[in-house]
């Protein structure tokens, strides 16, 4: 794969989410959003306004997470925080599916609840996080399927605060399901730019991480051999190596192990790296 | 640059005469300064073949073109000779506040000739250098020999010097700066003390001028900014220390237990750099210039302590089996008292340990028993008994006592605290560092462990020996600046040929910093052959071929025989790890 820097950072969603984030830290963040050129940076609503006013003039957009980390917020409130997200500067809205809806089968509901997003973000591009950790594949496919029917312009892997974050396998099966037509969004335990480059080769054209800079700055080791890129242990993006019994549902946790049963590479998943 | 920057002082200990001399430019700009420099002088100006303990011996103590700058971490030094423990060439790196101070005074190295017929000191004021004399301070450890020092000469003043133990010719022996900082690997301490020098003392107030006053300062200002964004450098390190690796290794199996027996200690989480934080920890140290700050200072039997680090913990540690802190610590400070490498005395150490249990050799020490420990640091320092047979180094040792697999070195260095089975890449680097068993010359372990920059499959041998040559290169470069290696996990080669470009005023990219790093690889790798070094000297021990009992390295071996081919083919050397003449020519250093 030949991606240039500069096309690297494009993809970049600069992000910092965490409940202790400073202003400050916004600052920071912006700033090395302008130094980098990345797509945009994703923050919590209540930045919103100071990000925009920072990054006013330049090609750097605000993102602003929705119904965040949980997504189990009332559509009309989730609407609401779009609505005032975009009215203060975002361009994007990164929205948290109705995951509990979708296990429940509720597909009215899950698609409800995004259109009513989608509605309130106006020229805004929505992305839907699915939170794949807590999702089997069919429940993922499903997922995708209703975030394209309700108007979503992107659907996501994760929020970063859930059970697991993006994996190759997550991001290329929503690739699959949603084709050229939307964008798919890899976020959470992206940290190095093989970490990038392996989420893009497996589908993803935005990529949410609060390690844009060294992802950028660490590229230019790529220059000097190709011997990163080497193959991994298969075990190691996994997302069944990732299933863990105290932070998914026990159904949903077991559908995972259950198949590495079946998998070729079992006899490989020796040690703990 | 002026002329200023291209100054060395020559000393002749044996006439009592100093000359200063200014380098051609030529010279820094192929070999930069520090260890390429100093690599430089000595292949061109040691005959083969002396005894490294000889007056005929070479000691240079060098800095960089970046040293004493704005550029992070730029303030240390380096020492480099021929190792009396090695018989290889050998560059020897120490922290603490001596670089800067030589920078300032006007030098980039001091290239120490012959033997004092008395005990002498160096004293360096700006221009003004004179040997002293220092029978008062033979004798003395390394704390009273820079608090006398420092009475003589002003508290401005900083001080390298030699305790007991490179008096006395232990082969394990260190420099010591501000009292805890070693120069400490391959018996460069010995050489010292075998010219009679008891300390180099230095002052200096001159800036060191550079190329481009804003280029420099645009690049160190994206240098702490990248070293402020790191995870290493501005969260693990400065909180934890170096020994923050003791538990991360322990679970990859690889912290070396028992003289290499075991990949996995039991009580690792005790000896580890969290422990140190909630127990011993008085306060932080930092060298010259550093953002990092990764130094301890501790206090164990009210005794204010530097260190320890991550090596260290490891030699008294887990490779000797012992679990307490307070043991660990306190034999830190008896090494820093002698100037002694803590990384060689533990590894010897923990040699004699498995050839006593193994029946091969007699002695009161065993694994997992601190009594006997600190008092075979003191006979080791003094020559003592026993300890004159461990202060040769762990492969004498073995040697004499009828088991030579059982010393963990190559080409007769203690390899540090990182098991090789468990990282085919680390592995490679042990087989060819040039100066014996090493974990800096290349640190594979930052890809193959710590994930940085990307994490490898630490089993694969595929592209191995490319990286392996990738980080050689680029520390041979970095170590001739000179600055902390620790900013490898923070900047990339780029950087560094930024920060050179805007010092020096010579227009370089990374690709060109790096072959200057293989210039200064191969020319050492030219003077291991001229002093009889073959392909055989890149090996390691036989245990290494054995699988590891248990642990996250379990069942694991090093597959050298896959990398090394690979590896001189990558070099451009023969069969026989000699390097081809086109290379030689190619490098212009023939």
């Amino acid at each position: 794969m030949t991606l240039s820097v500069e096309e690297l950072a494009k993809m970049i969603d600069h992000t910092a989410l965490k409940a202790d984030t400073k202003r400050s830290k916004i600052k920071q963040l912006c700033e090395e959003a302008l130094t980098y050129e990345f797509g945009a940076v994703c923050i919590n609503s209540i930045h919103v306004e100071y990000a925009a006013e920072l990054l006013k003039n330049s090609d750097v957009k605000v993102c602003c997470v929705v119904g965040f980390p949980l997504g189990t917020n009332l559509s009309s409130v989730k609407a609401f925080e779009a609505k005032e997200a975009v009215r203060l500067g975002a361009e994007e809205i990164d929205m948290v599916m109705n995951v509990g809806a979708l296990r429940d089968g509720n597909i009215e509901l899950v698609q409800s609840d995004i259109e009513a997003v989608v509605r309130a973000s106006g020229d805004a591009h929505v992305k839907v996080i699915l939170e794949t950790g807590l999702l089997i594949d069919d429940q993922k496919r499903e997922a995708c399927r209703i975030a394209r029917k309700a108007g979503a312009h992107f659907v996501k892997t994760s929020t970063g605060f859930g059970p697991m974050g993006a994996t190759p396998y997550d991001v290329k099966l929503m690739r699959e399901v949603v084709g050229s037509t939307m964008g798919v969004k890899a976020a959470g335990g992206i940290r190095t730019f093989k970490d990038a480059l392996i989420m893009i080769d497996a589908g993803a054209n935005r990529l949410g991480t609060s390690s844009g800079v060294s992802i950028i700055e660490d590229y230019r080791w790529a220059r000097y051999s190709t011997s990163w890129m080497q193959p991994e242990k298969p075990c190691w993006r996994c997302p069944s190596r990732a299933a863990n019994l105290n932070k998914q549902p026990k159904d949903v946790y077991l559908w995972y192990k259950q198949r590495c049963i079946t998998c070729p590479h079992r006899d490989e998943n020796i040690f703990n790296d | 640059m002026s002329e200023f920057n291209f100054k060395i002082l020559r000393v002749s200990l044996t006439d009592n005469k100093t000359l200063t001399e200014h380098l051609s430019p030529e010279i820094m700009f192929r070999f930069l300064g520090g260890r390429g420099l100093g690599v430089k002088l000595i292949y061109d100006e040691l005959k083969s073949g002396v005894d490294p303990l000889s007056p005929d011996n070479i000691l240079i103590f060098a800095v960089g073109p970046l040293t004493a700058t704005s550029v992070p971490t730029a303030g240390r030094f380096v020492v480099i000779t021929k190792s009396p423990l090695t018989g290889t060439i050998f560059d020897s790196h120490c922290g603490g506040y001596f670089g800067a101070q030589l920078r300032k005074a006007g030098y980039v190295a001091i290239v120490i000739h012959g033997r004092s017929s008395t005990p002498a000191y160096l004293w360096i004021d700006d221009d003004k250098v004179e040997i002293k004399d220092a029978t008062h301070l033979w004798g003395l450890d390394t704390y009273e020999t820079t608090d006398r020092l420092l009475d003589e000469t002003g508290p401005k003043a900083q001080v390298a010097c030699i305790g007991p133990a490179g008096e006395n010719g232990v082969k394990l022996a260190a420099i010591i700066n501000d009292k805890h900082r070693a120069a400490g690997r391959g018996g460069v301490g010995a050489v010292m003390g075998s010219k009679g020098l008891k300390a180099v003392v230095v002052k200096g107030s001159k800036s060191p001028s550079v190329s481009d006053e804003d280029s420099l300062e645009s690049a160190v200002k994206r240098a702490r900014l990248l070293i402020k964004k790191n995870p290493v450098t501005n969260k693990a390190l400065p909180v934890y220390g170096t020994a923050v690796l003791v538990n991360l290794i322990n679970e990859f199996g690889m912290l070396p237990t028992h003289n290499f027996q075991e990949g996995t200690f039991n009580d690792a989480e005790g000896v580890s750099g969290e422990k140190i934080l909630e127990r011993l920890l008085v306060k932080t140290y930092r060298c010259h210039g550093c953002p990092i700050g990764c130094g301890r200072i501790t206090r164990v039997n009210d005794i204010e302590i530097g260190g320890p680090e991550y090596e260290t913990v490891w030699a008294f540690g887990p490779q000797c089996g012992i679990n307490d802190l307070e043991t660990i610590t306190l034999a830190n400070h008896k090494c820093n008292l002698y100037g002694l490498d803590t990384i060689s005395v533990g590894s010897t150490i923990g040699c004699a340990i498995e050839l006593t249990e193994k029946g091969l050799m007699e002695s009161q020490l065993h694994f997992g028993q601190i009594e006997g420990l600190l008092d075979m640091i003191d006979a080791i320092a003094y020559k003592r008994g026993l300890g004159a047979e461990l202060a040769e180094g762990s492969r004498s040792l073995a040697e004499k006592h009828g088991a030579p697999e059982l010393s963990m070195h190559v080409k007769g260095l203690e390899i540090p605290a990182y098991d090789p089975r468990g990282a085919q890449g680390h592995a490679l680097g042990y087989a060819t560092s040039n100066r014996g068993g090493c974990h800096l010359r290349s640190y594979m372990i930052g890809p193959e462990v710590m994930g940085s920059p990307v994490r490898l499959d630490r089993d694969r041998t595929e592209g191995k020996p490319e990286l392996v040559i990738l980080y050689q290169n680029l520390s041979a470069a970095m170590d001739s600046l000179v600055v902390c290696r620790f900013t490898n996990f923070a900047w990339t080669i780029d950087d560094y040929a930024d920060m050179i470009s805007a010092a020096m005023g010579i227009p370089i990219g990374g690709d060109e910093f790096l072959k200057i790093g293989e210039r200064i690889w191969t020319l050492e790798r030219l003077f291991n052959v001229r002093e009889g070094l073959t392909a055989a000297d890149d090996r390691l021990p036989k245990r290494f071929f054995k699988p590891l009992p248990e642990g996250g390295s379990r069942n694991r071996v090093v597959h050298l025989d896959e990398l090394l081919p690979k590896y001189y083919q990558l070099r451009k050397w023969d069969e026989k790890g000699i390097p081809t003449k086109a290379l030689i020519s190619e490098l212009e250093i023939g």
